[in-house]
C-alpha cells in the first residue's frame, strides 16, 4: 500500500481545533516561563524594581507625614505601575525575544495567529504580575502598615484586572511599534507604560491635569481602575461605574490593538523588515 | 503512527485514510494501484469517509512574474529592486536548485514562497494555495531552514524544538516523540545542556535543520544550508537533505552558493541575477544550455595537425603543453568524427580525455 499527501485536518473536529489553539498558545507561555527562570534581569523585574520603588514610595508618605488615606492613594499608585510594566513586558517580550535573537521569521513562518502570541505571553504576564503585587502588598503591609485589601476583595481583584488588560493593550501596542520601526521602537517597552500612567493620574488625582490632557486620561482604562480602587478607600469617584467602563475601553483597545499588530505584520511583510529583524 | 485501513471506496470517489501524525490528522489517499489493506472488523473507525475526487497538480511550487522592490529613506526615498519578474515550477518531490551570485534574488524569491514576504507584482501557488491569501494554510505544510539561523538566545535545543513544535500545534506525547526523533537524527542529543548561543555553527545549523523538519513538511526552503561549514560536516547536512527527499519524499527548494552541492543535490536548478531567472534545467541541460562546450584533451603524434580546427562542432582549439584542447559542442557527438579524422591524417593517438563543464562554469558564464 502506498500513501499520498493531501491537506491536513480536513475533518479536524471542534475538540481538536480548541487544543491545538490552546497547544500555539501554550508555546509562548513555555517560553517566557523558561527565560523568567534562567535569566537574571527577570528576576529584577519581580523583585527588585517593585521593591525599591513600594519601599521608596512608602518612605515619601512618611517623610510628608500624609494620613493612612492619603498613603494608599500614592501606594495604589506605586502598584499599579509595577504590576502594569511587569505584565505588558511579558507580552512585548513575545516579539522582543525575536529582535533581540534575530530569529523573527521562524516565528511567523508557523501557522501562528495574533492571539496566540498576544494571550499565551500575557498569560505569564498575569502571573508575574500578581508575585509583584503580592510582594508590595507584604512590603507595603509590614513597612508602612498599609492594607491592600483594605478597599474590598472584589475591588482589589477588578483593579488587578483591569491593570493587566491595560499592560494586554501597551504590550500590543508595543509589538506593533517594533514592527514597524525595527530595533529603534524597542525603548517602547520601558517608556510606553511611564507615559500611559502619567496621563492615568498615577500618585495624583486627574483633576490636578490641564483640561486637554483630562480628556485624554478620560480614554485610558487605567484611569477609571486607579478611580475603581481609590473609591475603596475612601476617595470619593471621579467615574460613575469605573470599573464598568474601565473594562469596556479595555476590551475595545484590545481589539484595536489586536488589528494594529495585525496590521504591523502584514506591513512588515510588504516593506521586508520581518527578514530584516531576522539572521 | 497510526495507520487505520479503510473500506472500498464508491463510485466517483476515493479511497482515503485518516493517519495520526503527531497532533495532526491527515487524510491520505490510497494509491489506486497498490494493495489495499483490508478494512478492520466490526465498527469502522469514524474518520473514514470517501472524499470526492479533486485534481491534484504535480507541481508543489508554481511561480508566475513575481517582482519585489525593497525601498527604504524617508525624505531621500530608495528604491532597490530584488526581484524582476521570476518564474518557476518545481514538482512534487524534487530538489529544485537557486543558485546566482550576490544580491541576485534568491533569499528574495525564498521567502515570497516561504509567505515572509509580500510579492509586488505576480502570484505564487504553494501546493495548490496561493501564498498570498492562503500563507495560513500554507504554513502548516511547509518549513525553513537558513544557513545562518538563528534562534533565542538562552533556549537549549530541545527547548527550541518544544517550542516550534507547540506551534505548529505539536503537543504532549507527539511533541516529545518528534523531539527526541529529530535531536537523536541531527546527532544533538549530546548538547541538550547546552545554550544556543554556545552551540558550535554546526550544531546551530543541524539544530535549524532538525527545527524545519518538526512539522513534516511537504515542501523545505533551505536558503545555503552548508554555509560557513566545515566540508566533513556539509557532506554530512547534504547527505540528510537526500535522505529527506528520498524517504519522505519532501519537495526541497534550496539557495546555495557551492556548486558541487548543486550538482549533487539537484534535480532542476534555476540560474538568477539581477531579480530575473537567465537559465532553468537540470545540471546536465544547463551545462548543454550555455554552449561552454566540452573539452576534448589529446596528446597526438604529430603533436598538432593542421586542420583540425575546421572540423564540424569544434569550437576552438588550444595548445597545452603537449596536449591539445578541442573544445566542441558536444563530445557524445563530436568524438568519433575527430577520432576518425585523426586516423585518417595517419596521426597516433597517444591519449585521450573528455571533460565535462562543470556547473561552476556555468556559474561564471551566467554571473558575467
Amino acid at each position: 500500500m502506498s500513501w499520498r499527501a493531501e491537506p491536513i485536518a480536513a475533518g479536524a473536529g471542534a475538540a481538536e481545533w480548541w487544543m491545538e489553539e490552546w497547544v500555539r498558545l501554550s508555546a509562548f507561555a513555555y517560553r517566557n516561563l523558561i527565560m523568567a527562570r534562567r535569566n537574571v534581569f527577570f528576576l529584577f523585574e519581580l523583585t527588585f524594581w517593585p521593591g525599591v520603588a513600594m519601599l521608596s514610595h512608602g518612605l515619601l508618605t512618611r517623610f510628608l507625614d500624609l494620613t493612612p488615606q492619603m498613603t494608599a492613594f500614592i501606594l495604589v499608585g506605586t502598584v499599579a505601575l509595577s504590576a502594569v510594566q511587569v505584565c505588558q513586558l511579558d507580552v512585548a517580550y513575545a516579539v522582543l525575544f525575536d529582535i533581540w535573537s534575530k530569529s523573527m521569521k521562524h516565528q511567523f513562518l508557523t501557522p501562528v495567529r495574533i492571539h496566540h502570541l498576544a494571550l499565551g505571553s500575557w498569560v505569564v504576564g498575569v502571573g508575574r504580575g500578581v508575585i509583584v503585587w503580592a510582594l508590595m502588598a507584604v512590603i507595603g503591609g509590614r513597612a508602612f502598615g498599609f492594607d491592600f485589601l483594605g478597599a474590598g476583595g472584589m475591588r482589589v481583584t477588578l483593579f488587578l484586572l483591569g491593570c493587566f488588560l491595560t499592560a494586554l493593550v501597551i504590550g500590543l501596542l508595543v509589538c506593533a511599534l517594533v514592527l514597524l520601526w525595527g530595533t529603534r521602537a524597542e525603548t517602547s517597552a520601558w517608556a510606553a507604560v511611564n507615559f500611559f500612567v502619567m496621563l492615568s493620574g498615577i500618585y495624583y488625582p486627574v483633576s490636578v491635569l490641564p483640561g486637554w490632557v483630562q480628556t485624554i486620561s478620560a480614554g485610558i482604562p487605567l484611569t477609571y481602575f486607579l478611580d475603581g480602587i481609590r473609591a475603596g478607600y475612601g476617595f470619593p469617584p471621579r467615574f460613575a461605574h469605573p470599573f464598568a467602563i474601565g473594562f469596556a475601553l479595555s476590551l475595545l483597545y484590545a481589539v484595536l490593538a489586536h488589528w494594529a499588530l495585525a496590521a504591523a505584520v502584514t506591513r512588515s511583510r510588504r516593506t521586508g523588515l520581518l527578514l530584516k529583524l531576522s539572521e | 503512527m497510526t495507520v487505520w485501513p479503510g473500506p472500498s471506496a464508491s463510485a466517483g470517489h476515493r479511497q482515503v485514510a485518516w493517519l495520526s501524525v503527531g497532533s495532526t490528522q491527515r487524510f491520505y489517499q490510497i494509491d489506486p494501484d497498490g494493495a489495499n489493506a483490508p478494512a478492520p472488523a466490526g465498527p469502522l473507525p469514524p474518520a473514514w469517509y470517501d472524499e470526492p475526487v479533486m485534481p491534484v497538480s504535480p507541481l508543489a511550487v508554481e511561480a508566475h512574474d513575481l517582482a519585489k522592490t525593497f525601498r527604504s529613506g524617508w525624505l531621500r526615498r530608495r528604491e532597490t529592486p530584488a526581484l524582476r519578474g521570476a518564474s518557476l515550477q518545481v514538482e512534487r518531490g524534487a530538489i529544485f536548485g537557486l543558485l546566482g551570485p550576490n544580491g541576485a534574488g534568491k533569499t528574495t524569491l525564498l521567502s515570497i514562497l516561504a509567505t515572509l514576504l509580500l510579492p509586488d507584482r505576480g502570484s505564487a501557488t504553494i501546493l495548490g494555495h496561493d501564498v498570498v491569501r492562503e500563507a495560513f494554510a500554507i504554513r502548516r505544510r511547509l518549513n525553513m531552514a537558513s544557513g545562518n539561523a538563528s534562534f533565542v538566545w538562552s533556549l537549549r535545543p530541545a527547548e527550541v524544538l518544544a517550542f516550534y513544535g507547540r506551534l505548529y500545534g505539536l503537543h504532549g506525547r507527539s511533541l516529545r516523540t518528534r523531539v527526541a526523533e529529530l535531536l537523536d537524527r541531527f546527532e544533538l542529543t549530546p548538547h541538550l545542556k547546552t545554550e544556543y548561543n554556545e552551540l558550535s555553527t554546526g550544531l546551530k545549523q543541524r539544530l535549524a535543520l532538525a527545527k524545519a523538519l518538526l512539522n513534516r513538511p511537504e515542501v523545505l526552503f533551505l536558503d545555503e544550508p552548508t554555509l560557513g561549514l566545515d566540508p566533513d560536516v556539509s557532506i554530512r547536512i547534504r547527505a540528510q537533505i537526500a535522505e529527506l527527499r528520498r524517504r519522505e519524499g519532501t519537495t526541497i527548494i534550496l539557495t546555495t552558493h557551492y556548486m558541487r552541492e548543486a550538482d549533487e543535490l539537484c534535480d532542476r536548478i534555476a540560474f538568477i541575477k539581477g531579480g530575473r531567472i537567465l537559465a532553468e534545467g537540470s545540471p546536465d541541460e544547463l551545462k548543454r544550455q550555455i554552449r561552454i562546450g566540452d573539452v576534448v584533451a589529446l596528446r597526438l603524434d604529430p603533436a598538432a595537425p593542421a586542420g583540425l580546427a575546421d572540423l564540424a562542432g569544434v569550437l576552438q582549439v588550444q595548445t597545452r603543453g603537449d596536449r591539445i584542447e578541442c573544445t566542441v559542442d558536444s563530445a557524445e557527438k563530436r568524438l568519433s568524427e575527430i577520432l576518425r579524422w585523426l586516423v585518417e591524417q595517419h596521426v597516433v593517438i597517444r591519449d585521450c580525455q573528455v571533460h565535462e563543464p562543470e556547473l561552476e562554469e556555468v556559474f561564471v558564464e551566467l554571473a558575467r
